[in-house]
């Protein structure tokens, strides 16, 4: 077989050689170890051996070139079939000058990936995380100090960083784009009075591509999540209001205003204390009936779903109540609702307002095990008990559905649960 | 003129030996060898025995005699066969050398170069490999350099030379012969204390010196339209330019460090720390460093490759940084 003899490297420095003479000639017979060639390098001289006893066939490299270290110089035919180089050293590119003097020669195999860089906390992390919430906001130094010098809303600027994350590059292309609309609206909203009498949306000229924001992609996940845990069952119930109705009327006349909402968080705690099963959640593979009761009030803004939560709402009247979904709501709209005000919240209750249609089935606000959503108030004629006999009235209705969690809460206790929710609310007495 | 790294030490040593009498050379096999690598080749031919002086094999000796020699007023360069062997000269560099101008109230200092060949990469094994420079680092007094190109060997050696204060001079032997470059024919110096900027970027800073300044520079050219890479070569590790980095990291938020000493009190340890002590509200992502595993040299190959950054490690580094 056919052995390639290398130019060998001479020193731990050394990267070419000079063949200075040639000591044998193709076609002679060589032994092993005799030596075959003077090399000359900067720093040594040197003869160097046959790796083989057998038949020189080729002079490759000739007397004065000079060669870089593992070129081939010469090859010989040995009788031996033996698979045993004498040297073989692994093929290597030769140093190349075009390279910024770092030769192909030394490349090297990659190591098993670097562990991913630690995370950073954000620095308002809620003392208990509500696994609500989903993944984490990460929130770099910079970009937090950009966003308090600059007056910015994280959550209004799509992350390019991993899991979404708001990068400093992120704020700065926002700042420059800053004055433009955030969020490109592909429809003209309907112009002002000179214009013509059925105003139509622009048709898009293209797709319109929206990453998603922080709190989008919180909200895509919980719904997901939310679906997958709990297999959802729903139940309606059908509200006469007539009696709030009158208790909201009185109250504007002394210049207090109040929305079903309140009334309906009320009736809902006190129901919530005699079926604990819809104030729970699921831990493995038991129940956990919550001591407390932490309301949550689905608002909604202009960047999307959240859930702040009144704590222990059993203990707040009805004034209380409303004061606390007020300053709720005033606060989603300035954007300064805290972490902390988004956790813990045991039951929640969402009242879509007067555009909410009639009823829906909402999706449970995990890991709790209800949720009750109110729908549009309308006039209907409906059939009361006058005094023994029916007649028909004309009374403010309302819808209420009650979303619950089938693994620890039965029809049973959901429908009494929700019966109980209407009663109080038809009987008409608040604690106010 | 196109010289490699060794031949520009060599020059510098030659230069500087002609232009001031009092600078001296010791070391094992400078002399009549010219050195191990051939790094001192031609001084003893013209400067004499009574400059270029083959010493017994201790280095304690060599920095003592160094020490002595610049009290008396000379310039010695003390040449550390392999730097590994520095160690032996610990007690003299570190506590005569570096503390002689506190021990003299300021009216003398030891103008010393102690220089010899650092690093790995040519199988070197345990003793021919190291990379001491965290060693020194800590020491008040001395100075620590680390070139990088040819053109920095030279400037930096002379500038060392000149300095009236202890340097180290770490040459990196994988550098010696393998890069080439230009340098100028009229006389040139490089400052000790100020990094070079090698490349501008604006998305991630890495700070490096020494040998893998290179693989840098292929890494930053191969992704230059993935990541915009800004690279700094230190030169000078004791004092480190902190200028330079300063307004780096506060331009890319990102800093990726890279020396091939080992992870673990290596000096990318002391640049991370007090990047997040004064940049805190800079940074972008954490702050990461590609060094050697916290182990001694190989000889093998293979083990080689798996202790030491390369441009892989480095190219990872990078993404995973730039992504955060």
């Amino acid at each position: 077989m056919r052995v390639d003899v290398v130019m060998p490297q001479l020193g731990e420095s050394v990267v070419e050689g000079v063949v200075a003479k040639w000591l044998v000639k193709a076609g002679d017979a060589v032994s092993k170890d005799q030596s075959l060639v003077e090399i000359s390098t900067d720093k040594v001289d040197a003869e160097i051996p046959s790796p083989v006893a057998g038949v020189v066939v080729e002079i490759v490299a000739k007397e004065g070139e000079t060669v870089p270290i593992h070129a081939v110089i010469a090859r010989i035919e040995t009788e031996k079939e033996a698979a045993k180089p004498a040297e073989a050293p692994p093929p290597k590119a030769p140093w190349d000058e075009e390279t910024e003097g770092f030769p192909g020669a030394m490349a090297r195999r990659t190591e098993p990936p670097l562990p991913s860089p630690p995370r950073v906390e954000p620095s308002k992390a809620p003392p208990e995380p509500s696994p609500a919430e989903g993944p984490k906001v990460r929130i770099s130094p910079v970009v937090a100090r950009m966003a308090a010098e600059h007056g910015i809303d994280l959550s209004g600027i799509p992350g390019t960083g991993i899991d979404g994350r708001v990068t400093k590059k992120d704020v700065e292309d926002f700042l420059a784009r800053r004055g433009a609309p955030a969020t490109p609206s592909p429809v003209e909203k309907a112009p002002p009075a000179a214009a013509p009498p059925t105003p139509r949306p622009a048709e898009p000229e293209e797709d319109q591509v929206i990453p998603f924001t922080p709190i989008r992609k919180r909200i895509a996940e919980h719904m997901v999540m939310s679906k997958r845990t709990s297999p959802h069952v729903h139940t309606f119930a059908e509200v006469d209001l007539h009696k709030v109705a009158a208790i909201r009327a009185k109250a504007k006349e002394t210049g207090v205003s109040m929305t079903y909402l309140p009334f309906v968080v009320w009736a809902s705690v006190k129901a919530l204390r005699e079926y604990p099963y819809l104030n729970a959640s699921v831990a493995g593979e038991s129940t956990v009936l919550k001591k407390a009761i932490h309301m949550g009030i689905a608002v909604e803004t202009d960047r999307g779903l959240i859930v702040p939560v009144i704590r222990d709402a059993d203990r707040k009247s009805i004034g209380e109540l409303s004061k606390a979904v007020e300053d709720f709501s005033a606060r989603a709209k300035a954007r300064r609702i805290l972490p902390d005000d988004l956790a813990g919240g045991t039951f929640t209750v969402t009242n879509p307002g007067p555009k909410g249609n009639l009823f829906g089935t909402p999706i449970i606000n995990q890991p709790q095990a209800g949720i009750l959503r109110m729908g549009q108030v309308v006039k209907r004629a409906v059939v009361v008990d006058a005094g023994g006999e029916d007649a028909i009235v004309v009374r403010p209705m309302m819808y209420l559905c009650l979303g619950y969690d089938h693994r620890i809460v039965d029809g049973v206790t959901a429908n009494e649960f929700l019966f109980r929710v209407r009663e109080i609310l038809e009987a008409g007495v608040f604690s106010l | 003129m196109q010289v490699t790294y060794i031949q520009a030490i060599n020059q510098a040593m030659h230069e500087e030996m002609a232009r001031d009498e009092n600078v001296l050379l010791l070391g094992e096999d400078v002399g009549v060898l010219g050195g191990a690598f051939k790094a001192t080749e031609g001084l003893h031919a013209k400067f004499g025995s009574e400059r270029v002086v083959d010493t017994p094999i201790a280095e304690s000796l060599i920095v003592g005699a160094g020490v002595g020699l610049a009290i008396q007023g000379m310039r010695p360069i003390l040449e550390m066969q392999f730097i590994d062997f520095i160690s032996c000269g610990f007690d003299q560099i570190v506590n005569m050398a570096a503390t002689l101008r506190y021990r003299h109230g300021g009216q003398a200092s030891c103008p010393i170069v102690v220089r010899g060949p650092c690093g790995a990469g040519v199988h070197g094994g345990i003793y021919h490999s190291q990379n001491p420079e965290a060693w020194f680092f800590h020491v008040p007094g001395l100075k620590v350099v680390a070139p990088a190109t040819a053109y920095d060997a030279k400037g930096l050696l002379k500038s060392a030379i000149r300095d009236d204060d202890p340097v180290i001079y770490l040459e990196h032997k994988f550098l010696y012969r393998r890069i080439k470059e230009d340098i100028p024919d009229t006389e040139y110096l490089v400052p000790l204390g100020k990094a070079a900027l090698r490349k501008e970027g604006r998305d991630l800073s890495v700070i490096t010196y020494g040998s893998p300044v290179h693989a840098v520079m292929k890494a930053a050219k191969d992704m230059a339209g993935e990541i915009d890479i800004e690279v700094i070569d230190l030169r000078t590790i004791l004092p480190l330019d902190w200028k330079t980095i300063r307004a780096s990291v506060a331009k890319t938020g990102k800093v990726l460090i890279v020396h091939e000493a080992r992870r673990t009190g290596g000096i990318g340890g002391e640049v991370a720390a007090r990047i997040a002590e004064e940049l805190f509200e800079s940074l972008d992502g954490p702050i990461v460093r590609v060094a050697s595993k916290d182990t001694h040299n190989a000889f093998a190959t293979s083990l080689e490759d798996y202790i030491l950054p390369n441009q892989e490690k480095i190219t990872e580094a990078i993404r995973k940084l730039a992504a955060y």
